[in-house]
């Protein structure tokens, strides 16, 4: 590098950081963009298999188990043995279904693709 | 992990509870035990990468500091995008929680290691910590508009009778998902690994089939690669519904 015009190279040089930063910032933006399916699309085919049925699984099961125990609950404070238990753990069906549908509508452009929350406004 | 102990190898021995250090105050069991112990090292390990690998600040990052600002970065995104610029003030939280499962389901991935995160009743009280922060946080923040989460709009007023009590009984469900969720794949993995380790030790001592012992032993390679990638999956997914519940905490309207 020669020092003959210093004034110019500076400002070549500032030129080149600015251009860098912003390839960098867009490379930035488009890294977030990506980043949680990209997480989730690494490795292979049955760890994505396995990790979305215990998904599923979980989100359903723990619906059922939580509408019975409030059902049972219900029914010993309240002394209605069983009828708010049968009541509560349909409920809870249902909630298991309602989350496994949300988890599918959430995926439901790649439905493999596992736990990626494009949208967490749901 | 070490299935190979015993004549009769026994895959659950892992998860065992050893109490290290027997304590009681009154009468209450605060006993330090191998779980206590690998929760320090998690979030010693934590801090070691966090702490020391950022503490020359150089310009041009090493390999430990390129990993710290990555894990970093990686956090702030995901909490950005999924709950917003206002979500940030949760950020440290989430990375904490991101960072302290992420070690110590590696850390459990060693032989001989115990996983602290194949106990439900760790995830559990993760579980329940956040959802006890996205229930405050979302009734300081919004008052009573909290309750909206639970009511979704668009919906005829008779559905909305059954709607709701499944809308709440689905929101108490999280907690339970939630944790399930991290130790089923881990207390899975693991006994997946215990029990393949087992077969090699068994085909080892019976006679002839010995010769069939790599099979399972290429088996455990395999699946290790398997349970490394679930170890960091699971470490996200726990964080990015952390991020989606407190979202909704954030924005209660559906």
């Amino acid at each position: 590098m020669s020092d003959q015009e210093p004034d110019k190279d500076k400002a070549a040089l500032q030129a080149r950081l600015a251009k860098l930063n912003d390839a960098l910032r867009a490379r930035d933006e488009r890294a977030a963009a990506r980043t949680p399916t990209e997480a989730a699309a690494k490795g292979n085919s049955f760890g994505r298999a396995m990790s979305a049925g215990l998904n599923v699984f979980s989100e359903f099961v723990a619906a059922i188990v939580v509408g019975a125990f409030v059902g049972w609950q219900a029914d010993a404070w309240l002394g209605t043995k069983p009828w708010l238990m049968v009541v509560f753990l349909g409920l809870g069906t249902a909630a298991g279904f309602w989350n496994i549908y949300r988890i599918a509508a959430r995926k439901a452009p790649s439905y493999e693709e596992d736990e990626t929350p494009p949208d967490g406004k749901a | 992990m070490n299935p190979e102990t015993a004549a009769k190898p026994n895959p659950i021995e892992q998860f065992e509870l050893v109490r290290l250090w027997e304590h009681e105050i009154n009468g209450v069991e605060v006993s330090f035990t191998n779980a206590s112990l690998y929760m320090l090292l998690a979030a010693l390990g934590v801090v070691l990468l966090m702490v020391f690998a950022t503490s020359r600040k150089a310009l041009t990052p090493g390999r430990g500091q390129a990993a710290a600002e990555m894990l970093y970065e990686f956090v702030a995104g995901m909490v950005r995008q999924i709950a917003g610029e206002e979500g940030m003030r949760f950020f440290p939280f989430v990375f904490s929680l991101f960072a302290f499962v992420l070690i110590a389901n590696l850390i459990g991935l060693f032989p001989y290691t115990f996983s602290v995160t194949s106990q439900i009743i760790v995830t559990f009280g993760f579980a329940v910590f956040v959802m006890a922060i996205v229930v405050a946080y979302g009734f300081y923040r919004n008052g009573f508009g909290f309750l909206k989460l639970f009511v979704p709009h668009g919906v005829p007023a008779l559905v909305l009778v059954v709607l709701i009590p499944i809308e709440i009984i689905s929101f108490l469900s999280r907690p339970i998902s939630l944790s399930v969720r991290l130790f089923a794949n881990m207390l899975a993995g693991h006994i997946t690994l215990a029990v393949f380790g087992g077969f090699v030790a068994l085909l080892l001592g019976a006679g002839a089939w010995a010769a069939l012992a790599p099979v399972p032993l290429l088996a455990i390679t395999a699946l290790y690669a398997l349970e490394l990638l679930v170890a960091c999956l699971q470490a996200f997914v726990f964080s990015v519904l952390t991020c989606v519940y407190l979202n909704d905490a954030i924005h209660p309207g559906h």
